[in-house]
Protein backbone atom coordinates (compact mmCIF):
# COMPACT_ATOMS: atom_id res chain seq x y z
CA UNK A 1 0.00 0.00 0.00
CA UNK A 2 1.40 3.42 -0.86
CA UNK A 3 2.05 6.08 1.78
CA UNK A 4 -0.46 8.23 -0.03
CA UNK A 5 -3.26 6.11 1.36
CA UNK A 6 -2.61 7.70 4.75
CA UNK A 7 -2.37 11.26 3.49
CA UNK A 8 -5.02 13.97 3.54
CA UNK A 9 -7.03 12.20 0.85
CA UNK A 10 -7.37 9.24 3.16
CA UNK A 11 -8.69 11.41 6.00
CA UNK A 12 -10.99 13.17 3.59
CA UNK A 13 -12.40 9.85 2.47
CA UNK A 14 -13.06 8.78 6.05
CA UNK A 15 -14.79 12.08 6.67
CA UNK A 16 -16.88 11.71 3.56
CA UNK A 17 -17.80 8.17 4.54
CA UNK A 18 -18.84 9.43 7.98
CA UNK A 19 -21.12 12.05 6.48
CA UNK A 20 -22.62 9.44 4.17
CA UNK A 21 -23.19 7.12 7.13
CA UNK A 22 -24.85 9.80 9.25
CA UNK A 23 -27.04 10.87 6.37
CA UNK A 24 -28.10 7.32 5.59
CA UNK A 25 -29.01 6.70 9.22
CA UNK A 26 -31.40 9.65 9.17
CA UNK A 27 -32.89 8.54 5.86
CA UNK A 28 -33.08 4.95 7.08
CA UNK A 29 -34.98 6.09 10.16
CA UNK A 30 -37.51 7.95 8.05
CA UNK A 31 -37.77 4.97 5.70
CA UNK A 32 -38.58 2.58 8.58
CA UNK A 33 -41.16 5.02 9.81
CA UNK A 34 -42.62 5.11 6.29
CA UNK A 35 -42.54 1.32 6.14
CA UNK A 36 -44.44 0.63 9.36
CA UNK A 37 -47.06 3.33 8.74
CA UNK A 38 -47.78 3.66 5.02
CA UNK A 39 -46.55 0.42 3.49
CA UNK A 40 -47.26 -2.22 6.12
CA UNK A 41 -49.94 -0.28 8.02
CA UNK A 42 -48.76 -1.75 11.33
CA UNK A 43 -49.77 1.35 13.31
CA UNK A 44 -53.00 3.26 12.65
CA UNK A 45 -52.51 6.84 11.43
CA UNK A 46 -54.31 8.09 14.51
CA UNK A 47 -51.44 6.86 16.70
CA UNK A 48 -48.54 7.50 14.38
CA UNK A 49 -49.04 9.51 11.21
CA UNK A 50 -46.84 8.72 8.24
CA UNK A 51 -43.76 10.85 7.51
CA UNK A 52 -45.24 12.40 4.41
CA UNK A 53 -48.26 13.49 6.40
CA UNK A 54 -46.01 15.18 8.93
CA UNK A 55 -43.92 16.86 6.24
CA UNK A 56 -47.08 18.03 4.53
CA UNK A 57 -48.33 19.43 7.85
CA UNK A 58 -45.08 21.34 8.32
CA UNK A 59 -45.36 22.72 4.80
CA UNK A 60 -49.01 23.58 5.18
CA UNK A 61 -48.67 25.31 8.55
CA UNK A 62 -46.05 27.64 7.17
CA UNK A 63 -48.90 29.32 5.31
CA UNK A 64 -52.03 28.40 7.23
CA UNK A 65 -52.21 29.65 10.82
CA UNK A 66 -52.67 27.25 13.74
CA UNK A 67 -54.29 29.07 16.60
CA UNK A 68 -53.14 32.70 16.41
CA UNK A 69 -50.20 32.33 14.05
CA UNK A 70 -48.41 30.30 11.40
CA UNK A 71 -45.56 27.91 12.12
CA UNK A 72 -42.97 30.67 11.83
CA UNK A 73 -44.92 32.67 14.38
CA UNK A 74 -44.82 29.78 16.86
CA UNK A 75 -41.13 29.17 16.29
CA UNK A 76 -40.48 32.90 16.65
CA UNK A 77 -42.39 33.21 19.91
CA UNK A 78 -40.60 30.17 21.39
CA UNK A 79 -37.28 31.56 20.27
CA UNK A 80 -38.04 34.94 21.84
CA UNK A 81 -38.95 33.28 25.16
CA UNK A 82 -35.82 31.19 25.28
CA UNK A 83 -33.60 34.11 24.29
CA UNK A 84 -35.01 36.46 26.92
CA UNK A 85 -35.03 33.77 29.62
CA UNK A 86 -31.49 32.65 28.86
CA UNK A 87 -30.12 36.18 28.67
CA UNK A 88 -31.58 37.18 32.03
CA UNK A 89 -30.44 33.92 33.66
CA UNK A 90 -26.87 34.28 32.34
CA UNK A 91 -26.67 37.90 33.45
CA UNK A 92 -27.51 36.81 36.98
CA UNK A 93 -25.82 33.40 37.20
CA UNK A 94 -22.36 34.26 35.85
CA UNK A 95 -21.64 37.30 38.08
CA UNK A 96 -23.12 35.54 41.12
CA UNK A 97 -21.06 32.40 40.43
CA UNK A 98 -17.88 34.45 40.11
CA UNK A 99 -18.56 36.36 43.34
CA UNK A 100 -19.43 33.17 45.23
CA UNK A 101 -16.27 31.48 44.02
CA UNK A 102 -14.17 34.49 44.96
CA UNK A 103 -15.65 35.63 48.30
CA UNK A 104 -15.85 32.82 50.82
CA UNK A 105 -18.31 34.68 53.05
CA UNK A 106 -20.78 35.11 50.20
CA UNK A 107 -20.28 31.43 49.41
CA UNK A 108 -21.25 30.48 52.97
CA UNK A 109 -24.31 32.74 52.87
CA UNK A 110 -25.63 31.67 49.46
CA UNK A 111 -24.74 27.98 49.24
CA UNK A 112 -27.39 26.63 51.66
CA UNK A 113 -30.16 28.54 49.86
CA UNK A 114 -28.96 27.42 46.46
CA UNK A 115 -28.56 23.81 47.50
CA UNK A 116 -32.21 23.73 48.61
CA UNK A 117 -33.60 25.51 45.53
CA UNK A 118 -31.45 23.70 42.98
CA UNK A 119 -33.01 20.20 43.19
CA UNK A 120 -36.54 21.59 42.68
CA UNK A 121 -37.50 20.78 39.06
CA UNK A 122 -38.04 24.06 37.17
CA UNK A 123 -41.52 22.96 36.10
CA UNK A 124 -42.56 22.82 39.77
CA UNK A 125 -42.34 26.62 39.63
CA UNK A 126 -45.07 26.84 36.95
CA UNK A 127 -48.02 27.47 39.30
CA UNK A 128 -46.14 30.20 41.17
CA UNK A 129 -44.81 31.66 37.92
CA UNK A 130 -48.36 31.98 36.57
CA UNK A 131 -49.51 33.48 39.86
CA UNK A 132 -46.70 36.03 39.84
CA UNK A 133 -46.28 36.81 36.16
CA UNK A 134 -49.58 35.81 34.52
CA UNK A 135 -49.72 33.65 31.40
CA UNK A 136 -47.77 36.06 29.19
CA UNK A 137 -44.09 36.22 28.37
CA UNK A 138 -43.11 36.72 32.02
CA UNK A 139 -44.01 33.28 33.35
CA UNK A 140 -42.25 31.40 30.51
CA UNK A 141 -39.16 33.54 30.83
CA UNK A 142 -39.13 32.83 34.55
CA UNK A 143 -39.37 29.04 34.10
CA UNK A 144 -36.73 28.95 31.36
CA UNK A 145 -34.56 31.28 33.42
CA UNK A 146 -34.65 28.87 36.36
CA UNK A 147 -33.65 26.03 34.05
CA UNK A 148 -30.66 27.94 32.68
CA UNK A 149 -29.69 29.61 35.95
CA UNK A 150 -28.59 26.71 38.16
CA UNK A 151 -26.29 24.75 35.84
CA UNK A 152 -24.62 27.99 34.76
CA UNK A 153 -24.24 29.19 38.35
CA UNK A 154 -22.79 25.91 39.60
CA UNK A 155 -20.33 25.62 36.71
CA UNK A 156 -19.20 29.22 37.01
CA UNK A 157 -18.69 28.75 40.74
CA UNK A 158 -16.69 25.56 40.19
CA UNK A 159 -14.71 27.21 37.41
CA UNK A 160 -13.63 30.01 39.73
CA UNK A 161 -13.12 27.78 42.75
CA UNK A 162 -10.95 25.20 41.02
CA UNK A 163 -8.55 27.35 39.04
CA UNK A 164 -5.13 25.69 39.23
CA UNK A 165 -3.59 27.31 42.34
CA UNK A 166 -0.17 27.35 40.70
CA UNK A 167 -1.44 29.94 38.19
CA UNK A 168 -2.60 32.16 41.05
CA UNK A 169 0.76 31.79 42.78
CA UNK A 170 2.55 32.59 39.54
CA UNK A 171 0.50 35.76 39.09
CA UNK A 172 1.03 36.85 42.70
CA UNK A 173 4.80 36.38 42.54
CA UNK A 174 4.83 38.42 39.33
CA UNK A 175 3.28 41.32 41.22
CA UNK A 176 -0.44 40.91 40.51
CA UNK A 177 -2.79 42.16 43.24
CA UNK A 178 -6.07 40.44 44.12
CA UNK A 179 -8.15 42.33 41.56
CA UNK A 180 -5.55 41.63 38.85
CA UNK A 181 -5.60 37.94 39.73
CA UNK A 182 -9.38 37.90 39.41
CA UNK A 183 -9.39 39.70 36.07
CA UNK A 184 -6.29 38.21 34.46
CA UNK A 185 -6.25 34.67 35.84
CA UNK A 186 -9.50 33.53 37.48
CA UNK A 187 -11.85 34.79 34.78
CA UNK A 188 -10.04 33.46 31.70
CA UNK A 189 -9.24 30.19 33.46
CA UNK A 190 -12.89 29.56 34.30
CA UNK A 191 -14.28 30.32 30.84
CA UNK A 192 -14.27 26.67 29.67
CA UNK A 193 -16.39 25.54 32.61
CA UNK A 194 -18.70 28.56 32.29
CA UNK A 195 -19.35 27.77 28.64
CA UNK A 196 -19.97 24.11 29.50
CA UNK A 197 -22.47 25.28 32.12
CA UNK A 198 -24.27 27.48 29.62
CA UNK A 199 -24.53 24.51 27.28
CA UNK A 200 -26.14 22.32 29.94
CA UNK A 201 -28.32 25.25 31.02
CA UNK A 202 -29.70 25.92 27.56
CA UNK A 203 -30.50 22.23 27.12
CA UNK A 204 -32.49 22.32 30.33
CA UNK A 205 -34.01 25.67 29.31
CA UNK A 206 -35.45 24.10 26.14
CA UNK A 207 -37.18 21.42 28.22
CA UNK A 208 -38.58 24.10 30.50
CA UNK A 209 -39.78 26.07 27.49
CA UNK A 210 -41.86 23.21 26.17
CA UNK A 211 -43.22 22.35 29.61
CA UNK A 212 -44.21 25.96 30.29
CA UNK A 213 -45.83 26.34 26.88
CA UNK A 214 -47.79 23.13 27.32
CA UNK A 215 -49.33 24.28 30.57
CA UNK A 216 -50.06 27.91 29.99
CA UNK A 217 -49.73 29.34 26.52
CA UNK A 218 -51.70 29.98 23.35
CA UNK A 219 -48.64 30.10 21.15
CA UNK A 220 -45.22 28.50 20.79
CA UNK A 221 -44.02 25.01 19.96
CA UNK A 222 -45.10 23.53 23.31
CA UNK A 223 -48.61 24.83 22.67
CA UNK A 224 -48.54 23.21 19.21
CA UNK A 225 -47.53 19.87 20.70
CA UNK A 226 -50.33 20.08 23.27
CA UNK A 227 -52.88 21.21 20.69
CA UNK A 228 -52.09 18.18 18.52
CA UNK A 229 -52.87 15.92 21.46
CA UNK A 230 -56.09 17.72 22.40
CA UNK A 231 -57.43 17.66 18.83
CA UNK A 232 -56.27 14.13 18.03
CA UNK A 233 -53.84 15.46 15.43
CA UNK A 234 -50.59 13.69 16.25
CA UNK A 235 -48.96 15.11 13.11
CA UNK A 236 -49.20 18.55 14.72
CA UNK A 237 -47.48 17.29 17.89
CA UNK A 238 -44.75 15.65 15.85
CA UNK A 239 -44.27 18.88 13.90
CA UNK A 240 -43.65 20.74 17.15
CA UNK A 241 -41.32 18.03 18.39
CA UNK A 242 -39.23 18.03 15.22
CA UNK A 243 -38.88 21.80 15.31
CA UNK A 244 -37.85 21.75 18.98
CA UNK A 245 -35.28 19.08 18.12
CA UNK A 246 -33.86 21.19 15.30
CA UNK A 247 -33.79 24.28 17.53
CA UNK A 248 -31.88 22.36 20.19
CA UNK A 249 -29.42 21.03 17.65
CA UNK A 250 -28.79 24.50 16.25
CA UNK A 251 -28.36 26.00 19.73
CA UNK A 252 -25.87 23.29 20.66
CA UNK A 253 -23.93 23.74 17.41
CA UNK A 254 -23.78 27.47 18.04
CA UNK A 255 -22.46 27.04 21.58
CA UNK A 256 -19.86 24.51 20.46
CA UNK A 257 -18.67 26.98 17.82
CA UNK A 258 -18.46 29.72 20.44
CA UNK A 259 -16.61 27.36 22.78
CA UNK A 260 -14.07 26.54 20.11
CA UNK A 261 -13.54 30.27 19.59
CA UNK A 262 -13.10 31.28 23.24
CA UNK A 263 -11.18 28.28 24.54
CA UNK A 264 -8.78 28.16 21.60
CA UNK A 265 -5.97 27.67 24.11
CA UNK A 266 -7.14 24.44 25.64
CA UNK A 267 -5.60 21.29 24.24
CA UNK A 268 -6.47 18.00 25.94
CA UNK A 269 -5.37 18.20 29.57
CA UNK A 270 -2.44 20.46 30.21
CA UNK A 271 -1.55 23.24 32.59
CA UNK A 272 0.46 25.61 30.47
CA UNK B 1 29.39 43.94 57.25
CA UNK B 2 27.19 43.72 54.18
CA UNK B 3 23.54 43.07 54.87
CA UNK B 4 22.20 39.64 53.91
CA UNK B 5 20.00 39.60 50.82
CA UNK B 6 17.89 36.90 52.43
CA UNK B 7 18.00 35.94 56.07
CA UNK B 8 15.89 33.06 57.42
CA UNK B 9 15.97 33.18 61.21
CA UNK B 10 15.11 29.89 62.97
CA UNK B 11 12.29 29.15 60.58
CA UNK B 12 9.87 26.26 61.06
CA UNK B 13 7.08 25.59 58.57
CA UNK B 14 4.18 23.16 58.85
CA UNK B 15 1.55 22.05 56.39
CA UNK B 16 -1.85 20.44 56.76
CA UNK B 17 -2.39 16.95 55.46
CA UNK B 18 -5.44 14.84 56.24
CA UNK B 19 -6.39 17.14 59.12
CA UNK B 20 -3.02 16.66 60.67
CA UNK B 21 -0.27 19.24 60.92
CA UNK B 22 3.08 17.99 59.66
CA UNK B 23 6.34 19.75 60.31
CA UNK B 24 7.98 20.25 56.92
CA UNK B 25 10.89 22.53 57.85
CA UNK B 26 12.40 22.40 61.31
CA UNK B 27 14.29 25.36 62.77
CA UNK B 28 16.32 26.37 59.74
CA UNK B 29 18.65 29.38 59.71
CA UNK B 30 20.22 30.60 56.48
CA UNK B 31 21.66 33.77 55.03
CA UNK B 32 22.07 34.32 51.32
CA UNK B 33 24.30 37.04 49.88
CA UNK B 34 23.50 39.18 46.87
CA UNK B 35 24.49 37.53 43.58
CA UNK B 36 24.83 34.07 45.06
CA UNK B 37 23.54 30.91 43.40
CA UNK B 38 22.32 28.71 46.24
CA UNK B 39 21.09 25.20 45.56
CA UNK B 40 19.08 23.21 48.08
CA UNK B 41 19.15 19.48 47.48
CA UNK B 42 17.50 16.72 49.47
CA UNK B 43 15.43 13.56 49.33
CA UNK B 44 11.86 13.90 48.00
CA UNK B 45 9.36 15.23 50.50
CA UNK B 46 12.08 16.79 52.65
CA UNK B 47 10.44 20.20 52.78
CA UNK B 48 12.69 21.98 50.29
CA UNK B 49 9.76 23.21 48.21
CA UNK B 50 7.97 24.31 51.39
CA UNK B 51 11.07 26.25 52.42
CA UNK B 52 11.24 27.92 49.03
CA UNK B 53 7.55 28.84 49.19
CA UNK B 54 8.30 30.46 52.54
CA UNK B 55 11.03 32.57 50.92
CA UNK B 56 8.54 33.50 48.19
CA UNK B 57 6.00 34.60 50.80
CA UNK B 58 3.45 32.04 49.61
CA UNK B 59 3.60 30.15 52.91
CA UNK B 60 3.92 31.58 56.42
CA UNK B 61 6.29 29.98 58.91
CA UNK B 62 4.87 28.79 62.24
CA UNK B 63 8.03 29.91 64.03
CA UNK B 64 10.84 32.23 63.05
CA UNK B 65 10.99 35.00 60.46
CA UNK B 66 12.35 35.52 56.96
CA UNK B 67 13.88 38.83 55.91
CA UNK B 68 14.85 40.32 52.58
CA UNK B 69 17.23 43.30 52.80
CA UNK B 70 16.39 43.44 56.50
CA UNK B 71 12.64 43.74 55.91
CA UNK B 72 10.38 40.90 57.00
CA UNK B 73 8.70 38.91 54.21
CA UNK B 74 4.94 38.83 54.79
CA UNK B 75 3.52 37.87 51.41
CA UNK B 76 4.32 37.27 47.75
CA UNK B 77 6.05 40.08 45.88
CA UNK B 78 7.42 40.77 42.44
CA UNK B 79 10.82 41.23 44.12
CA UNK B 80 11.00 37.47 44.49
CA UNK B 81 10.18 35.78 41.18
CA UNK B 82 9.37 32.08 41.12
CA UNK B 83 9.92 29.46 38.43
CA UNK B 84 7.70 26.45 39.12
CA UNK B 85 8.29 22.84 38.16
CA UNK B 86 4.88 22.76 36.45
CA UNK B 87 5.81 25.84 34.35
CA UNK B 88 2.62 27.66 35.42
CA UNK B 89 2.27 29.57 32.16
CA UNK B 90 -1.06 31.23 31.45
CA UNK B 91 -2.38 28.96 28.69
CA UNK B 92 -4.65 31.61 27.16
CA UNK B 93 -1.77 34.04 26.70
CA UNK B 94 0.86 33.93 23.98
CA UNK B 95 4.56 33.58 24.78
CA UNK B 96 4.90 37.35 24.43
CA UNK B 97 1.95 38.07 26.72
CA UNK B 98 3.19 35.60 29.31
CA UNK B 99 6.60 37.25 29.46
CA UNK B 100 4.96 40.68 29.57
CA UNK B 101 2.62 39.74 32.43
CA UNK B 102 4.46 41.19 35.43
CA UNK B 103 5.69 44.32 33.62
CA UNK B 104 2.17 45.73 33.38
CA UNK B 105 1.99 45.91 37.16
CA UNK B 106 5.27 47.78 37.31
CA UNK B 107 3.76 50.64 35.35
CA UNK B 108 6.24 50.32 32.50
CA UNK B 109 5.05 52.01 29.26
CA UNK B 110 4.08 49.76 26.38
CA UNK B 111 7.03 50.52 24.08
CA UNK B 112 9.52 49.87 26.81
CA UNK B 113 7.71 46.67 27.77
CA UNK B 114 8.00 45.39 24.23
CA UNK B 115 11.76 46.00 24.26
CA UNK B 116 12.21 44.16 27.56
CA UNK B 117 10.06 41.22 26.48
CA UNK B 118 11.99 40.90 23.20
CA UNK B 119 15.29 40.98 25.05
CA UNK B 120 14.40 38.14 27.39
CA UNK B 121 12.71 36.03 24.72
CA UNK B 122 16.02 36.35 22.85
CA UNK B 123 17.92 35.42 26.00
CA UNK B 124 16.02 32.14 26.36
CA UNK B 125 16.44 31.53 22.60
CA UNK B 126 12.76 31.61 21.69
CA UNK B 127 12.75 34.30 18.98
CA UNK B 128 10.06 33.49 16.48
CA UNK B 129 7.76 31.91 19.07
CA UNK B 130 6.38 35.21 20.43
CA UNK B 131 2.89 34.51 19.14
CA UNK B 132 2.75 30.81 20.01
CA UNK B 133 0.51 29.53 22.77
CA UNK B 134 1.92 27.36 25.56
CA UNK B 135 0.12 24.23 24.31
CA UNK B 136 2.08 24.49 21.09
CA UNK B 137 5.45 24.33 22.88
CA UNK B 138 7.53 21.45 24.23
CA UNK B 139 8.22 21.15 27.96
CA UNK B 140 11.68 22.67 27.65
CA UNK B 141 10.34 25.60 25.66
CA UNK B 142 7.57 26.18 28.19
CA UNK B 143 10.10 26.37 30.97
CA UNK B 144 12.18 28.79 28.89
CA UNK B 145 9.13 31.05 28.66
CA UNK B 146 8.66 30.81 32.44
CA UNK B 147 12.32 31.72 33.00
CA UNK B 148 12.07 34.67 30.59
CA UNK B 149 8.88 35.78 32.34
CA UNK B 150 10.63 35.90 35.69
CA UNK B 151 13.86 37.51 34.45
CA UNK B 152 11.92 40.17 32.51
CA UNK B 153 10.10 41.17 35.67
CA UNK B 154 13.45 42.24 37.24
CA UNK B 155 13.09 40.52 40.60
CA UNK B 156 15.93 40.83 43.06
CA UNK B 157 15.76 37.12 43.82
CA UNK B 158 14.92 34.21 41.55
CA UNK B 159 13.42 31.21 43.27
CA UNK B 160 13.46 28.07 41.16
CA UNK B 161 11.54 25.04 42.36
CA UNK B 162 12.88 21.98 40.52
CA UNK B 163 12.49 23.88 37.25
CA UNK B 164 13.93 21.08 35.13
CA UNK B 165 12.33 18.23 37.07
CA UNK B 166 9.66 17.60 34.46
CA UNK B 167 12.06 17.60 31.50
CA UNK B 168 13.80 14.72 29.77
CA UNK B 169 17.53 14.20 30.43
CA UNK B 170 18.76 15.71 27.17
CA UNK B 171 16.64 18.84 27.39
CA UNK B 172 17.60 19.13 31.03
CA UNK B 173 21.35 19.24 30.29
CA UNK B 174 20.88 21.96 27.68
CA UNK B 175 18.70 23.96 30.08
CA UNK B 176 21.31 23.68 32.83
CA UNK B 177 24.02 25.03 30.54
CA UNK B 178 21.82 27.85 29.34
CA UNK B 179 20.78 28.76 32.87
CA UNK B 180 24.42 28.87 33.99
CA UNK B 181 25.12 31.23 31.09
CA UNK B 182 22.11 33.42 31.94
CA UNK B 183 23.26 33.58 35.54
CA UNK B 184 26.62 34.96 34.44
CA UNK B 185 24.99 37.49 32.10
CA UNK B 186 22.29 38.68 34.49
CA UNK B 187 23.79 38.68 37.94
CA UNK B 188 20.82 37.98 40.19
CA UNK B 189 20.53 36.07 43.42
CA UNK B 190 19.18 32.58 42.74
CA UNK B 191 17.76 29.97 45.10
CA UNK B 192 17.39 26.70 43.25
CA UNK B 193 15.69 23.52 44.49
CA UNK B 194 16.52 20.12 43.04
CA UNK B 195 16.87 16.49 43.94
CA UNK B 196 19.62 15.95 41.39
CA UNK B 197 23.09 15.98 42.93
CA UNK B 198 24.74 16.59 39.54
CA UNK B 199 22.53 19.59 38.89
CA UNK B 200 23.24 20.97 42.35
CA UNK B 201 27.02 20.81 42.00
CA UNK B 202 27.03 22.03 38.40
CA UNK B 203 24.95 25.13 39.16
CA UNK B 204 25.42 26.03 42.81
CA UNK B 205 27.90 28.45 44.35
CA UNK B 206 26.70 26.96 47.57
CA UNK B 207 24.99 23.59 47.91
CA UNK B 208 22.82 22.88 50.94
CA UNK B 209 21.94 19.28 51.79
CA UNK B 210 18.63 18.87 53.57
CA UNK B 211 17.65 15.99 55.80
CA UNK B 212 14.51 13.95 55.27
CA UNK B 213 11.33 15.43 56.80
CA UNK B 214 11.20 17.40 58.97
CA UNK B 215 13.81 19.19 56.89
CA UNK B 216 16.90 20.59 58.54
CA UNK B 217 20.19 21.58 56.96
CA UNK B 218 22.56 18.64 57.09
CA UNK B 219 25.57 20.18 55.41
CA UNK B 220 26.48 23.30 53.44
CA UNK B 221 29.22 23.08 50.80
CA UNK B 222 30.84 26.21 49.36
CA UNK B 223 31.59 24.99 45.86
CA UNK B 224 32.68 28.37 44.51
CA UNK B 225 34.18 30.02 47.59
CA UNK B 226 36.32 27.01 48.45
CA UNK B 227 37.21 26.68 44.76
CA UNK B 228 36.27 23.01 44.76
CA UNK B 229 35.74 22.89 41.01
CA UNK B 230 37.84 25.66 39.43
CA UNK B 231 36.63 27.55 36.40
CA UNK B 232 33.37 25.65 36.35
CA UNK B 233 31.10 28.32 34.85
CA UNK B 234 33.19 28.56 31.70
CA UNK B 235 32.91 24.85 30.95
CA UNK B 236 30.11 22.83 29.38
CA UNK B 237 28.08 20.39 31.43
CA UNK B 238 29.81 17.36 29.97
CA UNK B 239 33.30 18.73 30.77
CA UNK B 240 32.36 19.56 34.34
CA UNK B 241 30.80 16.22 35.25
CA UNK B 242 33.92 14.42 34.02
CA UNK B 243 36.28 16.38 36.29
CA UNK B 244 37.70 14.39 39.18
CA UNK B 245 36.79 17.20 41.57
CA UNK B 246 33.16 16.95 40.42
CA UNK B 247 33.04 13.19 40.85
CA UNK B 248 34.56 13.36 44.34
CA UNK B 249 32.09 15.99 45.43
CA UNK B 250 29.24 14.06 43.91
CA UNK B 251 30.24 10.91 45.78
CA UNK B 252 30.36 12.82 49.05
CA UNK B 253 26.98 14.52 48.55
CA UNK B 254 25.25 11.40 47.32
CA UNK B 255 26.56 9.53 50.37
CA UNK B 256 24.93 12.11 52.64
CA UNK B 257 21.60 11.98 50.84
CA UNK B 258 21.57 8.21 50.53
CA UNK B 259 22.17 7.93 54.27
CA UNK B 260 19.06 10.06 54.86
CA UNK B 261 16.94 7.97 52.53
CA UNK B 262 18.05 4.66 54.04
CA UNK B 263 18.02 5.84 57.65
CA UNK B 264 14.55 7.40 57.53
CA UNK B 265 13.22 4.64 55.27
CA UNK B 266 11.78 6.92 52.60
CA UNK B 267 12.49 4.30 50.00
Amino acid sequence: MSMKAFGPQFLERIYREKVVLSLSSVLGFIFCWYLITDVLGLIPALFLPSPEKVFFTIYEKIFIPVGQSTLFGHVGVSLLRILVGTTIALCLAIPLGILMGWYEDLDSVMTPIIEVLRPIPPIAWIPLAILWFGIGLGSKVFIIGIGVFFPTLINTYMGVKFVDPILIKAAQTLGAKDKDVLREVILPASVPLIVAGIRIGIGLGMMCLVAAEMVAASSGLGFLIMLGGDNLKPELSITGMILIGIMGLLADTLILAVEKKVVYWKKESQNG
Amino acid sequence: MQQDKIFADHVSVAYEKDDESLLAVDDVTLSIQEGEFVVIVGPSGCGKTTFMNTLAGLVKPIRGKVFMDGKQITGPSAERGVVFQQFALFPWKTVFENVEFGLKYRGIPKDERREIVRKYIRMVKLEGFENSFPHELSGGMKQRVAIARVYANMPQILLMDEPFGALDAQTRTIMQEDLSEMFMMEKRTVVFITHSVDEAIYLGDRVIIMTARPGKFKKIINVTADCLIPNRRNLGYDDVVNLKAFRDLKRELWGLIKAEIVEKRIL
